[in-house]
């Protein structure tokens, strides 16, 4: 039964993959005249808006993950052994559940010219009393996209970085190295991040994919003419005379952010060569104060935007009067709320049909894999599980798309419900490993012994003993599922609302007070998910004790 | 060399628990000075306290001097204090040879590979520059890791436990090889098990430590004047 059900798991997650190659590759060729026709890559490359597009997604892309890299290490260096650590890293799950989306908005409300930083200063320091016509969000240059995409992914390097401290002994070979002689930053490069860096780069390999090929944020904070290749590409994709064009220019995205990865790879060769050989000098460095205070300024800007982000959303979406240059709302109101409630009912009610729908299907699926797994009934695979979220989305539910509607599955509330589950399975499987893998068989034993068959232990004994982590990837799960634009778009035919797809649809055209209550709806879901999961096991071990 | 000096040391924890209080003593080049205690008694806190390593949770008050230098507001890195915890700490993404490269100061490649190899001929080790930390036994490896701590020219030593982990066997010959090695350096020396300690040494057993009441075989100091 295990090997089953673990064999119909990994099928199941991994049919999609199938699908996303098939369903790219065949209408990229123009193999199935009456799917598209010509060749997709000779249209892609004739056409004057790839290359600008492609340029912007790599620039934006790139930039985006150097500089989160670079925060990351920053913070690492600069606050590590701090008191703000632990306050800095309590701050991280909070930030990391709010949607991309969502976060986006408030950052525009946050940084355009009739934006919250402006008024702040203005008239006194400015003298605008009107939004300024200097700049623009969206820049042309991509730069609000480079912003956003660094606040939202800095929190993931930096909690991944932050979970693999304690396995590297870090407090101790800090203690070492400094007591050698060696400046902290020093201690940092020579000692920590050459054994922390390999166990950061699948994350950052995600990181770099999903900067280079991310669409929600891209069509919210990026340029529209030209804008970033995805965007581009999903213009093209519901217009049957493009399908083509759209599938060739998938699997160029996908073939151009294997070859940034190995670029990186490559990048990492040389700076693993220079650094061992400067490993050998025996230079101690000097600890530099002001280097320390900006590296901590630096990550404390990041959380301070994304927090102020944050409550922009809050604020407008109770502002009934805001005029510019008032600092805040001269009158206030819920009606954006209370009012709206049946219009906004639909969409709050599909988006969580589906993400609880996604959650039960990922959990149940995630404890089922890792009991075949425990069992021996079904090797680890830990690193496959990663494979959906290193291959840009759009590569995979371009394909994935066609081939539901080759199959008639396009548009149905399942299909959503399965692209969700593909993007929420990886974490929640991850999430729970760690955990799953180290519980003491014993305490199976002891159950079988006092007569417990395998579903009481199962149900009884090990899901309560690891309430905390089961809980915790629940609420990722359902972060993950709520934030879905594109597999929601695309495997949903239009025909489900979410929150995600009516923030970035309707987001130029609605007043910014019912963006604001849309995207602060969409942040709250995951953070409520995240305040049951901190909240269940401590009131089920109340319950018990 | 210089004495190794503190004075008047309180640690008190973040929950308000005093570790120790009005705790001076002072180590001459070539002593030995045992801190003895249970477990949670706060050996190993004094101890990052005098390296300058200690969490900045815990409240700590005192000085800590070598010779006529007040190294209490100095960074760790400048110390120039060798440490040696229970654990080897050898770095795994070195080899032998640059694990002990990292401890050397200055000194061109040759010179220090030169050191190096002088250093491993020394302790027995000769032939193991391009070994893996993991490839050696638990003796060697803890030779290793004073070898490294002493590479980079400490004025004091300081021993956190250090033969705790060793097998009873290894035990006897590590010790010797450490007071060898360590004779003309002030030592302080933490550790829960008298074998430890070396006959000559003089000990503080923190679970007797009364403030302000002279230890027996500690040296008590007069405040330094500044």
């Amino acid at each position: 039964m295990f090997r089953v059900t673990g064999a119909a798991i990994a099928f199941a997650f991994f049919l999609p993959l199938l699908f996303g190659l098939v369903g790219s590759v065949i209408p990229a060729f123009g193999l199935v005249p009456s799917i598209a026709e010509g060749n997709g890559f000779v249209q892609l490359f004739d056409d004057p808006r790839f290359l600008p597009s492609i340029w912007l997604s790599l620039k934006t892309g790139i930039t985006a993950t150097v500089i989160a890299l670079i925060i990351t290490i920053a913070t690492l260096v600069c606050v590590h052994g701090t008191r703000l650590w632990r306050f800095l890293i309590a701050c991280l799950p909070p930030l990391l559940a709010v949607p991309h989306a969502a976060l986006a908005v408030g950052l525009i409300f946050l940084i355009a010219p009739s934006g919250w930083l402006v008024r702040l200063i203005s008239p006194e320091l400015t003298g605008w009393t009107r939004p300024p016509t200097d700049w623009v969000v969206p820049d042309s240059g991509g730069w609000s996209l480079i912003l956003g995409l660094v606040i939202k992914e800095t929190p993931f390097l930096l909690l991944t970085a932050a979970a693999q401290l304690s396995t590297l002994k870090v407090d101790a070979a800090l203690r070492i190295g400094r007591t050698l002689g060696y400046a902290p930053a020093r201690c940092w490069s020579r000692l920590i991040l050459p054994r922390l860096y390999p166990r950061m780069r699948l994350t950052l390999l995600i990181v770099l994919a999903f900067n280079l090929s991310v669409v929600d944020v891209a069509i919210l904070l990026g340029p529209g003419n030209p804008p970033t290749f995805s965007v581009f590409l999903l213009s093209l994709v519901n217009d049957p005379g493009s399908r083509a064009i759209a599938s060739a220019g998938a699997l160029v995205l996908a073939a151009g952010v294997a070859l940034v990865y190995c670029a990186m790879f490559a990048l990492e060769k040389l700076i693993a060569h220079i650094a061992g050989k400067r490993r050998e000098n025996g230079h101690r460095g000097q600890a530099m104060k002001s280097l320390r205070t900006a590296g901590q300024s630096l990550v404390a800007s990041v959380q301070v935007i994304s927090i102020a982000a944050l409550v922009m959303l809050l604020l407008w979406s109770f502002a009934r009067r805001w005029r510019f240059p008032n600092t805040f709302p001269t009158e206030w109101t819920p009606d954006h709320w209370t009012g709206r409630a049946a219009e906004f009912a639909s969409p709050l009610l599909t988006t969580l049909g589906i993400a609880l729908m996604t959650l039960l299907l990922a959990l149940a699926s995630a404890i089922a894999w890792l009991e075949c797994e425990r069992r021996g009934a079904m090797p680890r695979l830990d690193w496959l599980w990663y494979i959906p979220l290193l291959i840009p989305q759009v590569t995979l539910l371009f394909g994935w798309q066609a081939v539901a509607l080759f199959i008639g599955a396009d548009g149905q509330w399942l299909t959503v419900v399965y692209s969700h589950w593909v993007y929420a399975l990886p974490y929640v499987v991850l999430l729970l490993a760690v955990a799953w893998r180290e519980l003491d068989p014993n305490w199976n034993h002891a159950a079988s012994v006092l007569g417990a068959g395998y579903w009481r232990t199962l149900f009884r004994v090990r899901i309560p003993l690891l309430i905390k982590p089961v809980s915790q990837a629940a609420a990722v799960a359902l972060a993950v599922s709520v934030a879905q634009y594109l597999p929601t778009l695309l495997l949903g035919a239009g025909r489900h609302q979410t929150l995600a797809i009516e923030l970035v649809t309707s987001f130029s055209g609605v007043d910014r007070r019912i963006i604001a209550t849309l995207a602060t709806m969409q942040s709250l879901l995951p953070l409520l998910a995240f305040c049951i999961a901190l909240w269940l096991p401590r009131m089920i071990q109340r319950q018990t004790a | 060399m210089n004495n190794l000096t503190v004075e008047s040391l309180q640690l008190t924890l973040p929950d308000g628990t005093v570790l120790c209080r009005d705790l001076s003593f002072s180590i001459e080049p070539g002593d030995v000075l045992a801190l003895m205690g249970p477990s949670g008694s706060g050996k190993s806190t004094i101890l990052s306290w005098i390296t300058g390593t200690i969490d900045p949770r815990i409240k700590a008050s005192g000085d800590v001097w070598l010779g006529e230098t007040r190294l209490t507001d100095i960074p760790a890195e400048k110390r120039r204090l060798g440490l040696m915890l229970q654990q080897d700490y050898l770095f795994p993404h070195m080899s032998v040879g640059q694990n002990l490269k990292f401890g050397l100061r200055g000194g061109t490649t040759a010179a220090r590979e030169q050191r190096v190899q002088e250093s491993l001929r020394e302790a027995s080790l000769q032939g193991m520059a391009d070994r893996h930390p993991e490839t050696l036994s638990g003796g060697q490896r803890a030779r290793v890791s004073l070898l490294r701590t002493l590479l980079s020219g400490p004025k004091a030593l300081l021993l956190d436990e250090p033969f705790s982990r060793l097998d009873v066997n290894l035990r006897e010959q590590i010790r010797t090889f450490t007071w060898t090695q360590a004779q003309h350096l002030p030592t302080l020396l933490v550790t829960h098990d008298v074998a430890d300690i070396p006959l000559q040494a003089k000990r503080i057993d923190l679970a007797q430590f009364e403030p302000g009441r002279p230890q027996p075989e500690a040296t008590l100091l007069k405040p330094k004047q500044t």
